[in-house]
């Protein structure tokens, strides 16, 4: 069974009187395990097919299955639900909670679960200790580099063992090295630990990693590549 | 719920310039309130003691009932008769929160120094019941000279106006005129035994106390108008009466009873009046900390919009985020309230140690400036400012839950 499925999933969005379409018939399949990319121009539809994949976000027709079950019915106490316990993101501008440490960030999917405190801490360490991060647990945000941030995030994502990690742009703040190390992380992550990945990207770099990209033109889906 | 808490007063620390801001208008708020509530329970309390001690009137008064209509024109058919007021200290005295019960006679006359006459009211007292319901009280506004006594059963006590528009002073002799409840004019000699200061400028230059069998004396009388009973404490004064009046009917005594506070009307007056100002201060106070937590936690979930939206997308609850915010409220009005008693503590010490005093509207001598500090009401009005924080901040709180994650996220 494949992890996500999306049959004609069209969303539109309503700037004044006209009609934008933002999605239209997409339907794609991501098995679990892969590391999949979403590219293609501005405008095409990248970012919307990720928050429809990521729960966040309604289509306005079609299904959108996640483990084989239509998700677009749930109510919106359910969805949360289904992203605290099963859905990782990473976000282009990492958005950590500013007022937490990087220990506490990424404790808190945990926390939300009802997980205690101790063990939260513990699971949180590890996961820090994983994206190379340890030594800056008990740092801020503000402390801490954009790379730094952005393997804050990646442990945040990870920190629940999601079943589906999506990642909007996530080396697009970044430099050159500090991308391509985040890169490397995710791409370890995917291969070590069978977690399946699907971001957005315009970076070459992060292309040329991927088991497939699926390229989305005009919220349609124009083409896409299989690396092996 | 540790995670929650640091969040919030993390991003109260965050914003620290508009957080104080809002933190000092509750705090100030807080010391606005309780400072004058511990203004008005502190004359409150002196209002009470004056009227129960200073006038004497005790907690419960009781009259024969139609006293209040007919007692003017048939006095003698509505006071107490000696066999009357017996039965009724003996009922009385069966309540265990009764300390005294005692008779008293109200009369009025021309009184005289030989030279000059004036008009005079006086309450005729037992000496020894009117010492033990003044109890501490005899000390704020002592007598010069001698208290009454049974002893010197024509030695009266005169108001310190009164007695310098007649140039007496203790031991000056005297003569008083009264009409019998017959119709018949009446004079007794009187010594000033004592001069004292009623407290207020209205009775101060016509008030005397004598004692109850010079009244009676005067009057040609040996009734009482008036039955006074003295309680353990005052806060039983309700439950008494109900409790006295029912035995009273049933005993086949028809009574009424009135309490101190019907009686004194100008601790109902004052009292009138300074509730209204503290519901005007309070309801200041109300919509000022309303209105700044409500225009803080506003701001807050503009500028956190793509927080929100993390916290929604990693899997908190739109419950989650309203619970969050207004914990945020809720700590503003805590740290606003414990800053606020603080201050008051400090202020209520300031004003002890300042050992101030002035003459409130009526009074014919100063009074101390106490601002009584009252943990239990201060408890009280800590919550009542934290709870109104807290449903301040549930409207942004509502916003932010609502916020539609992509768009939230999407938030520059």
């Amino acid at each position: 069974m494949a992890l996500i499925e999306t049959k004609n999933l069209s969303k539109n969005y309503h700037l004044g009187a006209s009609v934008v379409h933002a999605l239209a018939s997409v339907n794609l399949t991501v098995a679990r395990g892969e590391f999949v990319a979403i590219c293609g121009p501005s405008g095409s539809g990248k970012t919307t097919l990720l928050n429809l994949m990521g729960v966040i976000d309604a289509a306005d027709e079609g299904e959108m299955l996640f483990k084989g079950k239509d998700v677009s019915g749930l109510s919106d106490n359910h969805k949360t639900e289904l992203r605290n316990n099963s859905i990782g993101f990473v976000f282009q501008k990492f958005n950590l909670i500013p007022v937490l440490t990087a220990l506490e960030n990424v404790m808190l999917p945990l926390q939300i679960q009802s997980i205690s405190p101790g063990i939260a801490k513990t699971i949180a360490m590890d996961r820090l200790k994983q994206v190379g991060i340890s030594d800056f647990a008990g740092h801020r945000p503000d402390k801490m580099s954009g790379g730094q941030q952005q393997r804050v995030a990646v442990a945040r994502a990870l920190v629940i063992n999601p079943s589906l990690v999506i990642a909007d742009e996530p080396t697009a703040n970044l430099d050159s090295v500090t991308a391509k190390s985040i890169i490397d992380l995710m791409h370890d992550i995917n291969r070590t630990q069978g977690t399946t990945f699907v971001f957005s990207t315009h970076d070459q770099r992060l292309l040329d990693r991927v088991q497939r990209k699926v390229i989305l033109k005009d919220g349609r889906i124009n083409g896409g590549e299989n690396n092996g | 719920m540790a995670n929650w808490l640091k969040i919030a007063f993390g991003n109260l620390l965050k914003n620290r310039r508009r957080s104080l801001v809002t933190i000092m208008g509750i705090g100030i708020g807080f010391v606005s309130v309780s400072l004058f509530y511990g203004y008005i329970h502190n004359t409150y309390d002196g209002l009470r003691n004056a009227a129960i001690k200073g006038e004497g009137i005790g907690h419960l008064t009781i009259y024969k009932k139609g006293w209040f209509l007919k007692g003017k024109f048939e006095p003698d058919k509505y006071m107490f008769t000696d066999a009357e007021l017996g039965k009724v200290k003996a009922i009385a005295k069966t309540d265990e929160n009764v300390v005294l019960v005692t008779p008293q006679l109200s009369i009025s006359g021309l009184v005289s120094n030989g030279k000059m006459s004036t008009i005079f009211m006086a309450s005729g007292v037992v000496p020894a019941d009117e010492q033990i319901i003044k109890g501490d009280w005899g000390k704020f506004r002592p007598v010069q000279g001698e208290k009454l006594s049974e002893k010197k059963e024509y030695g009266v006590e005169v108001a310190q106006d009164l007695a310098a528009i007649l140039g007496m002073k203790p031991g000056s002799n005297g003569v008083v005129m009264a009409t019998t409840p017959d119709g018949q004019m009446n004079a007794l000699d009187i010594e000033v035994a004592g001069v004292f200061d009623t407290g207020t400028q209205a009775s101060n230059d016509k008030y005397m106390r004598v004692p109850f069998s010079f009244a009676q004396s005067l009057y040609e009388t040996e009734k009482a108008d008036r039955i006074v009973v003295l309680l353990t404490d005052w806060q039983n004064t309700e439950a008494v009466r109900g409790d006295l009046l029912d035995k009273l009917n049933k005993a086949g005594l028809e009574c009424e009873i009135k309490t101190w506070n019907e009686l004194s009307q100008f601790y109902s007056k004052v009292r009138g009046m300074f509730d209204m100002i503290f519901m005007f201060i309070f309801s200041i106070v109300f919509v000022v900390v309303s209105m700044s937590v409500v225009n803080t936690m506003g701001m807050a979930v503009v500028e956190r919009t793509r927080e929100i939206g993390t916290l929604r997308a990693i899997g908190v609850k739109r419950s989650g985020i309203s619970v969050l915010f207004a914990m945020e409220g809720a700590l503003l009005g805590f740290i606003g309230s414990v800053g606020g008693a603080v201050a008051h503590t400090l202020l209520c010490i300031a004003v002890k140690s300042g050992d101030l005093s002035y003459v409130p509207p009526g009074n014919s001598s100063s009074v101390p400036f106490i601002v009584d500090l009252l943990p239990g009401s201060m408890l009280i009005l800590a919550f009542f400012l934290i709870s109104l924080s807290l449903f301040a901040a549930i409207f942004p709180a509502r916003r932010a839950a609502r916020l539609n994650v992509v768009e939230a996220l999407g938030h520059v």
